[in-house]
């Protein structure tokens, strides 16, 4: 039984399969596996995703004057310059068919690693299966705090979760309060699923310690065909800062409800998702000059990270926007899993988690503004600092943490 | 809750309900037809979205005025999904409604595929309306245009509905085929020609809807969903055959939401929607209006 | 027919099926990639589900678009009592079957007076409320699911890290008592009445209260097993939350077989599921990949294709080949292997 793959990605294919023609004797490919979901209401995030891959694998297998792992040179050093090749498979959003396509991916694809998969839901499915087939699964930008914390051994999570994005919102807070700013009420806004929830336990939990008033805790159904009634509850709050976690449709809606009910908010603090979606600014970003996101990533790191402003050169080609929160940590996840296969000299899959374990990479090597990648025992950098942008209406800036910080933050948003 | 939130609630249930309401009556009047439950709807309205969102980025018109050429457009597509597809559905000797609700539900996933396809999964939406971000605040309660026009539409629609369906040889032609289609093929009314300018108008309305939700709402191929869902409550609710039910039954669904949204987690806004459904089916089992 | 035509016909058809079983119980010997093991599995629990189904929907003549709430109810009462009370899956799927007989029971009385699509439209807005709730309810998971730890390879526990075969002779055991249960009705005497009812509504009229107790046992069957293949889907993927179990997809792709392959026929969910699910996993696999949405046109156009070319179902198509191959006998009493 002959199983061909579909490798998907003509172009880089293309370059990838070209570039090995060119010797006699080339090493047999890396093959690694990736998850997301592909068709559907987030189809869009598999797409991205696509880009930033084949970003990364240009990078690997051609030869880049970056101080990125694996830039230099062409493929992998520690397996005789072998190249490194992805294949994507489509989990739809279902835990089921994400452990369907990871076993498929794993025994038919053979592929060494696997990474993924936006989803937390299907990432608790695939992590396990990786777990099973002793395969290492590392998290691009999954951030549901229960990942790590279910005593997996081939689980690496490169960046933060909702725990430490939510963390560095009240930290912010707690720096704002000192300066004399008023922050008393809250309003969280989140949508159903696991994201929403994560998020708002992790902010409500925060406000509880740091003291902080919730008035107003706002759980909608996501893709919710009207917001108006929740809305209406949200400027009855009339909170100082308001905490939505939303994806891209919702995060659409509100902002157009809003405005049409005549609320402005005095500040907003997002959780990231639909708030760094370019889509999201093209469609309503006038209307929230000013809105402060949980970041992993952002362009002005150029200033502090020199290969930012290359690669995201090298991004927009493919996909026609620039970096963001989702497609960077996608970018560097690829790096970091194609870095730990080079260091261990080989496909196996326990070899690759031992190197994984063993990372050590300096913030400056990579294009976040993480201080440095070291994997905790299960699987967590601690050191994957957020950052918070804040959007003037035609870029972000980062206002926090200081460190990373390019510009002092606009606080209030409005009066 | 002050009186002034109140009243915010039930207009903003008002106008969302009779935007769904122009949501079900096309798929009311498909099913008054020829009990074809059409599962595509809710890709009829994301087609009808993005028609709007292509003729506004070609023709740079405002969207109120393209909405002519939108119904235009979605008149042939559904006349053309009747023709092409549904009429040999009906071919079945047994089982004709579920073989229908599953041929336009093959029809719905093709749509979204070939939606996907093309216009790529990525957010849409339109900016340059005369009508969009602007708000008409009357003392406190804000209602904003676009919802309004779309509200106004509605009824516009329904009373030309009306019209049709009792004053015109057409409507007439409707409604002896719904009852009996062999009689009618006697006295020479050609049944596909029927069925097909049924479907055409059926789409077509769903068209205007979509035209008006263009302008304030977001655009991607999976938009048509959620409301493919509350279109057939609606009609269920309204009672299948009754186009005026549809509008009934969509005021009722839009302010059942918005309150529902207010007294429970709005999460559970959906819950007030079934539960009224429920009840009333219950004690009408033929919907408030239905006579099918 | 003739009564020992009949008999014949009963006794065949048992013979196909248990051939039928043995053939997919050898399987396995020659089948060893894990990913074509996953599509058996899935084949014979929508074989299993659509059967069930089926009991309602086509003998019955009540179409029900909502019968994820008792997968769903099956799923959650068997991960919950063996997450929270350590209860094997066994008896947690019994449990789980029970709740949804009664909870079908419940619904049955007030809804089997609607009609049509009345009755389907109440079934999906039940379906939604119990998503709706199991989203919002934080003991059983909320949003965020169960997950169910996993430990080593068990039957007790019905849990096997890389194994596939257990599950597969579990699913194929279930299709074939789903199956076995339908060919029971057949021949019995709800069968009958549901029959003469389906073809006579005065008939309908003067068997009435009789026909009603026999829709609510008819609806509380189909819930009990549909629910066992719940529990058997929780513990197969061990992670379980509202969306991926109680989803509408659920429902739908739990009739579509019945459908496909022949609504109220022995064999048509089978059949069914054998050409809509390979192909659903197929397509999603090989072309989902793209992100170009190929895969879901080809599904769709394939759903069109089948539902239109063959609008009796496939089960018709096969029974045609059957006639055709019967009416070469010289001695044949009765019109041929259909029904």
């Amino acid at each position: 039984m002959n199983r061909r793959e579909i490798i998907l990605g003509g172009a880089s294919a293309a370059a990838i399969l070209g570039a090995t023609r060119a010797g006699a004797q080339q090493p047999q490919d890396v093959v690694i596996g990736a998850l997301y979901q592909m068709s559907g209401a987030s189809a869009q995030v598999g797409v991205d995703a696509h880009h930033a891959f084949d970003t990364a694998l240009d990078i690997i297998n051609k030869s880049y004057d970056l101080d990125l792992p694996l830039a230099k040179g062409e493929g992998l050093a520690g397996l005789g310059g072998a190249k490194v090749k992805i294949v994507i498979a489509d989990h739809q959003g279902d835990p089921q068919k994400g452990r369907a396509e990871a076993e498929r991916l794993i025994t038919q694809g053979k592929v060494c690693c696997l990474i993924g998969s936006y989803q937390s839901a299907v990432a608790v499915t695939i992590s396990q299966t990786a777990e099973r087939y002793q395969v290492p699964y590392l998290s691009a930008d999954n951030s549901s705090p229960s990942l790590h914390r279910q005593g997996l051994k081939f689980y690496f999570r490169p960046g933060a979760h909702d725990e430490m994005f939510s963390k560095a919102m009240f930290d912010f807070f707690d720096i704002q309060r000192k300066k004399g700013k008023k922050i008393d009420t809250l309003a969280l806004f989140h949508e159903d699923t696991i994201f929403g929830t994560d998020s708002s336990n992790a902010q409500q939990k925060l406000a509880d310690e740091r003291g902080y008033k919730i008035v107003a805790n706002i759980k909608y159904r996501a893709n919710s065909p009207s917001l108006t009634a929740e809305v209406q509850q949200l400027k009855a709050a009339d909170a100082d800062v308001l905490m939505p976690s939303s994806y891209t449709t919702d995060a659409i809606l509100l902002v157009k409800t809003m405005n049409e009910l005549g609320y402005k908010p005095k500040s907003i603090m997002a959780q990231d998702a639909g708030f760094s979606e370019k889509a999201f600014y093209d469609a309503v970003g006038d209307k929230v000059i000013g809105v402060i996101s949980r970041a992993s990533f952002s362009l002005d790191l150029a200033a502090k990270r020199p290969s930012v402003a290359k690669v995201n050169e090298m991004f927009k080609a493919r996909s026609g926007k620039d970096l963001n929160d989702l497609t960077s940590r996608e970018f560097m996840g690829l790096l970091l899993l194609a870095d730990a296969v080079d260091r261990a000299k080989s496909t196996d899959g326990e070899k690759i988690r031992a190197a994984l374990a063993a990372t050590d990479l300096p913030g400056e090597r990579t294009i976040m503004p993480w201080k440095r990648v070291k994997f905790g025992p299960d699987g967590q950098n601690l050191d994957a600092d957020p950052v918070l942008l804040q959007w003037l209406g035609d870029k972000f800036v980062t206002i926090f943490p200081d460190q990373a910080a390019v510009a002092e933050a606009k606080w209030p948003m409005n009066g | 809750m002050t009186a002034q939130a109140l009243v915010q609630i039930l207009a903003s249930g008002l106008l969302m309900g009779l935007i769904y309401a122009l949501i079900a009556a096309g798929l009311s009047l498909i099913f008054g037809l020829m009990d074809v439950v059409n599962f595509a709807h809710g890709e009829f309205l994301m087609l009808a979205m993005y028609a709007t969102f292509g003729i506004v980025a070609v023709t740079a018109l405002d969207p109120i005025l393209a909405t002519p050429l939108v119904v235009g457009v979605m008149f042939v597509l559904g006349a053309g999904a009747y023709l092409l597809i549904i009429r040999h559905a009906m071919r079945a000797k047994a089982n004709i409604g579920m073989v229908q609700v599953f041929a336009t539900f093959g029809l719905g996933i093709t749509i979204r595929g070939l939606a996907q396809h093309f216009f790529t999964p990525d957010y849409r939406s339109i900016q340059t309306s005369w009508l969009s971000g602007h708000t008409l605040d009357l003392g406190g309660v804000f209602l904003p245009l676009p919802q309004l026009f779309g509200g106004l539409l509605s009824c516009v629609c329904f009373a030309a509905l009306y019209v049709i369906i009792r004053r015109t040889d057409f409507g007439r032609a409707l409604e002896a085929t719904r009852e009996d289609a062999g009689a009618v093929a006697l006295v020479g009314i050609d049944r596909n020609r029927v069925f097909a300018l049924g479907w055409g108008l059926g789409a077509a309305l769903v068209g205007i809807a979509g035209a008006v939700m263009a302008i304030f709402y977001y655009i991607h191929p999976d938009v048509g969903s959620p409301f493919a869902l509350i279109a057939y409550v609606t009609v269920a609710l309204g009672g299948f055959g009754s186009i005026f039910g549809a509008l009934a039954a969509g005021i009722l669904v839009g302010i059942v939401e918005a309150v529902s949204a207010t007294i429970l987690a709005p999460s559970m806004k959906a819950i007030g929607i079934y539960a009224v459904y429920l009840v009333v089916v219950f004690v009408r089992p033929r919907g408030l209006f239905g006579n099918l | 027919m003739p009564p020992d035509a009949f008999a014949r016909k009963r006794r065949t058809e048992l013979g196909v099926a248990a051939v039928v079983a043995i053939l997919v119980a050898l399987l396995p010997i020659g089948l060893h990639d894990v990913y074509l093991q996953n599509v058996l599995i899935l084949t014979l629990m929508y074989a299993a589900l659509s059967q069930s189904w089926n009991i309602l929907g086509g003998y019955c003549g009540q179409i029900s678009l909502g019968h994820a709430i008792y997968f769903g109810i099956g799923a959650y009462a068997s991960t919950l009592l063996y997450t929270h009370l350590g209860v094997t899956p066994w008896i947690g799927m019994l449990a789980g079957g029970a709740l949804a007989a009664v909870i079908a029971l419940i619904l049955g009385y007030p809804f089997f007076r609607l009609r049509g699509h009345y009755f389907t439209i109440a079934t999906i807005v039940v379906a939604e409320t119990g998503l709706i709730a199991m989203i919002n309810w934080d003991y059983a998971g909320g949003a965020q699911g169960i997950q169910i730890p996993y430990g080593p390879d068990s039957w007790l526990h019905l849990q096997f890290a890389r194994d596939k075969l257990p599950y597969i002779y579990f699913a194929l055991g279930f299709a074939c008592l789903t199956w076995f249960v339908s060919w029971l009705i057949e021949d019995s005497k709800w069968g009958y009445w549901w029959r003469a009812v389906k073809d006579n509504a005065e008939a309908a009229e003067s068997l009435g209260v009789v026909v009603f107790r026999s829709k609510m046992a008819a609806a509380a069957l189909s819930a009990f097993f549909t629910a066992i293949g719940g529990s058997f889907y929780a513990a197969f993927v061990s992670y379980i939350d509202p969306d991926s179990v109680m989803g509408f997809q659920f429902s739908l792709l739990i009739a579509l077989p019945a459908v496909l392959g022949g609504i109220g026929t022995l064999w048509g969910p089978a059949l069914g599921a054998l050409v809509l699910i390979p192909l659903t996993e197929l397509t999603r696999s090989y072309f989902g990949g793209s992100g170009t949405g190929l895969d879901l046109i080809i599904y769709g156009l394939l759903i069109m294709v089948i539902s239109l070319a063959r609008p009796e179902g496939l089960t018709s198509l096969v029974a045609l080949l059957g006639r055709k191959l019967i009416t070469r006998e010289p001695a044949s009493a009765g019109s041929g292997a259909s029904s």
